[in-house]
């Protein structure tokens, strides 16, 4: 076993803080623009911004899988002229939604609505997520864990830059004083 | 030539299932030749599958409309070249093609694979025999591509119209391909676990044939995408169609195992997981064979629809269960050489990735048979398309791209607070340099703005490696360029891997533009009249006929020209007062600052006996956003239905193609030392 200097505690100590406050950041700004996206609403959107938004949110009835965005089929084009007239009497987007939903059925949203049965379709990206994450967090703390009880590993492979520069010159097999380390690895 | 074709097929049917059951009889009883004629016969399905094809080919080429897949997808106005597309255009022939890919890929690899895999290689040949026979057994029994007519049509009738591009000689096979091939390294690990061969010779086989497979099915799926956008004029280049992503969804789980499996060649850890990786990759490749032969959801894609489905679910039922009994079986002995030292350790943020990937591949398996449960659960049909996917898929895979950043740059094992320091400090700095820029210069939506940050971040953190390894052999006395070539030559599964990730980024930085920022108007132009859009004037100049025997078909010449909002604000006000972001006007005499830059020639047809559109967009691009114009409809009266779009950086979208490819290259390219040149501190523990 090759021995190098243990980790110190205080080091290690420190890189963790290093990390919780890097990971507090990236959580306030996720939540930050979440809370900006959040305030933006129909009303900052152009009539005709709006009805192609509608338009990517509608199925068109007769094509499979395509929005009537997409699609150029005759129902596609009557039901964008429909949206536009609706937009232009001041509807809200619920509001056309519901007008198609009445008279096409659910089926014509292109994605599931937020409420109901079809709340499912919504939680579960955020379960999958949080347990996902939580699953590989939880091995990785196992498997550490394991380690304490097989080995007590005290060795340290931090890869600092100047040791980086020195696998670079390894990985390249270079005329460098670690050739003798080389060829003792060839012998595996 | 249809019965050439049947008895080749009827051939293979029998040396197929001679091949797997003489490998396993081989083992039980010990007769080394039957290994050996196993062995062979798999070579000779791998003929007799190529005169197959030949005899269906020369059938194309000769007319022969006596078999009926060839009357129904070509005529004798086909153009020649179209006969490679034509072979795999329909259900029969596809399948014929994906065994064509199976049988080649399966010689090549017994024939190449290292001798060390010698105890392993009769039961990966029994998994490759058995994976053929079943698409024989289809391509006999269920799908024949050489089926005769009843009475032999005087013409065909013809290839479908939307094949008739010059991305349909390359993005079907290559999504295929890239489909089926996944069998590959799953029967090299999979003929390992049986033999218990747990040590780790079959994982650079199988690392080798992943990334061949992962890098063929991503290049098939870019240029699908590539193709949606110029010639569909869908307007979009990616649907979340059940289509698309049952091919997504296998890429998803390869891309995590390309990268567990370095961690356990270079640390003898994950062995369960990459196990399991695989079996998942390999089910989802049969869910998508399932899904597109007949599967239960709808999609736009309409090709090759029928009743396989439920053989292809059998199939697929069986694989999972084949896969997860031997894995279930094989779990005890599939323990890690080493345990995992930190979280700030490269293992565990390769061990946080897989899981990431391993999320967005349900969460989108999820949408795929959400309208199934909605069915069965309380009779409602729903749709689950873009919108959904976007929402609920798009956080997930920027923290994959975040992790994109970070894996790389941690050590193996653990790091130091110091190493830390030395590594992230420039790119977090690069990364809200980014966010802060861009909010000061006004750049709307925040979730953009952020993505754009950390797409920086990653960028810096590549660069800031290959800077720092190219400054030090650059004082070693190598010129810049020879400098950086070195350090990307030595270490080349890492450094291939960078060129991966920058493509991605590109990708990213395409999807990011397109789906914040795009702006459209629609409209209608006469002859003379011009549209308008933000700083663009797309002039409709003249129109052609194109129609041919099978076809209605237009285009249309259009100029385009920049222009200066102020010589139009008159028309910009009324527009917007009106709501619409876009007008179109009588009169197109240049205004002062309209400055000329270019022809798009948009194509519009309808084929008849398809009763079927299919347009070609007219694009102006540069790398800063595209003008995308598709003429929806040829009108009545003359004039010309457009939808009008301005694309941000939708350029980049295509220019990460030769960077993905490029990077599997050299990522693959062999390098026999550095497998062995292991880690410095730990090369003795990792012999074997």
């Amino acid at each position: 076993m090759d021995v190098r200097s243990p980790i110190s505690r205080t080091e290690w100590a420190s890189s963790f803080f290093y990390v919780r406050k890097s990971a507090w950041l990236l959580g306030m700004l996720i939540a930050v623009s979440v809370a900006l996206s959040g305030c933006l609403t129909e009303d900052d959107l152009s009539l005709e911004q709006r009805s192609h938004q509608l338009a990517s949110e509608l199925m068109c009835p007769v094509c499979d899988g395509q929005t009537i965005d997409g699609s150029n089929a005759q129902i596609s084009q009557d039901m964008r002229a429909k949206v536009d007239e609706l937009l232009i009497s001041g509807k809200t987007n619920s509001e056309i939604k519901d007008y198609f939903v009445v008279r096409y059925g659910e089926e014509i949203l292109a994605a599931p609505s937020r409420s109901g049965f079809n709340m499912l379709a919504w939680i579960a990206p955020i379960v999958i997520v949080a347990g996902a994450l939580a699953i590989a967090l939880w091995t990785i703390r196992n498997m550490r864990r394991s380690t304490d009880q097989l080995v007590a590993s005290t060795e340290q492979s931090t890869q600092s830059i100047d040791e980086f520069l020195e696998q670079v010159d390894r990985d390249l097999g270079g005329p460098s004083p670690r050739s003798t380390e080389n060829t003792e690895d060839m012998k595996d | 030539m249809a019965d050439l074709g049947l008895m080749s097929v009827l051939l293979g049917l029998a040396l197929s299932a001679y091949a797997a059951t003489a490998s396993v009889v081989g083992v039980k009883k010990r007769m080394p030749e039957l290994l050996v004629s196993s062995s062979r016969s798999l070579h000779m399905t791998t003929l007799v599958t190529v005169v197959a094809s030949l005899a269906l080919i020369t059938a194309f080429v000769q007319n022969d409309f006596a078999i009926k897949y060839v009357s129904d997808h070509s005529n004798t106005v086909m153009d020649r070249a179209f006969v490679w597309v034509a072979f795999y255009a329909g259900n029969q022939g596809s399948l014929l093609f994906i065994l064509l890919v199976l049988v080649v890929s399966s010689s090549l690899s017994i024939w190449l694979a290292p001798k060390r895999l010698a105890r392993s290689m009769p039961w990966t040949i029994a998994i490759l025999g058995a994976t053929q026979f079943f698409y024989f057994f289809v391509l006999a029994f269920y799908a024949s591509p050489f089926e005769l007519n009843n009475v032999v049509p005087v013409d065909g009738r013809g290839i479908n119209p939307l094949l008739t591009h010059p991305g349909m000689f390359s993005h079907p096979p290559l999504l295929m391909g890239g489909l089926i091939t996944i069998t590959i390294p799953f029967a090299f690990a999979s003929g390992a676990l049986i033999a218990g061969n747990y040590g780790d010779d079959w994982i650079d086989v199988a690392r080798v044939t992943s990334i061949i497979s992962w890098g063929v099915l991503g290049t098939g799926m870019l240029l699908g995408a590539w193709w949606a956008y110029t010639i569909l004029g869908w307007g979009g280049y990616w649907a979340w169609d059940p289509i698309e992503n049952v091919a997504l969804m296998p890429w998803l789980v390869m891309t995590a195992f390309i990268h567990s499996i370095m961690v356990q060649k270079r640390r003898g850890m994950f062995r369960m997981w990459n196990i399991a990786m695989l079996n998942i990759g390999f089910v989802l490749a049969q869910l998508g064979m399932f899904i597109n032969r007949g599967g239960p959801v709808v999609s736009v894609h309409s090709f090759a629809s029928s009743t396989l489905g439920v053989i292809f679910l059998s199939f697929m039922m069986l694989s999972l269960v084949f896969a997860f009994a031997l894995f279930l079986w094989r779990m005890p002995e599939l323990k890690s050489d080493r345990a995992m030292e930190s979280f700030m350790s490269r293992e565990a943020s390769f061990l946080i990735n897989n899981f990431l990937f391993l999320a967005v591949m349900a969460v989108t398996l999820w949408g795929v048979l959400f309208p199934l449960f909605s069915d069965l659960a309380r009779d409602v049909s729903v749709s689950v398309s873009a919108p959904y996917f976007d929402r609920a898929n798009g956080p997930i895979l920027l923290g994959i791209v975040l992790m994109m950043g970070i894996g790389p740059l941690l050590p193996w094992r653990k790091s130091s607070a110091r190493s830390l320091k030395q590594w992230f400090v420039w790119p977090t700095i690069v990364g809200i340099l980014t966010i802060i820029v861009l909010v000061l210069l006004g750049v709307k939506r925040p979730v953009a703005i952020l993505s754009f940050g950390v797409v920086a971040f990653v960028a810096a953190a590549i660069l800031e490696e290959w800077w720092r390894g190219t400054v030090s052999r650059h004082r070693a006395g190598d010129n810049w360029a020879l400098a950086w070539w070195r350090l990307v030559n030595g270490n080349r599964p890492r450094h291939g891997g960078y060129i991966v990730h920058i493509s991605i980024l590109m990708l990213g930085l395409g999807i990011i533009g397109t789906n914040f920022y795009q702006q459209r108007t629609d409209g209608a132009l006469g002859l003379g009249e011009s549209l308008v859009i933000d700083n663009y004037r797309v002039e409709y100049v003249s129109n052609g006929d194109a129609s041919r025997s099978d076809r209605i078909a237009q285009w249309a010449e259009m100029s385009v020209f920049n222009i200066e909002r102020d010589d139009y604000i008159e028309e910009f006000e009324f527009a917007e007062a009106q709501g619409a972001d876009g007008f179109t006007i009588k009169d197109s005499s240049l205004r002062p600052n309209d400055e000329y830059i270019g022809q798009i020639e948009p194509w519009h047809g309808f084929y008849l006996d398809f009763n079927m559109a299919s347009v070609r967009s007219g694009i102006r691009s540069t790398i800063a956003e595209d003008l995308y114009v598709i003429p929806r409809d040829f009108l009545a009266d003359g004039r010309i239905s457009l939808a009008v779009s301005i694309n941000p950086l939708a350029w980049w979208l295509w220019a990460s193609g030769p960077f993905f490819v490029i990077g599997t290259m050299v990522a693959l390219w062999p390098q026999p030392s550095v497998e062995r040149r292991k880690m410095p501190t730990s090369s003795k523990e990792v012999g074997n």
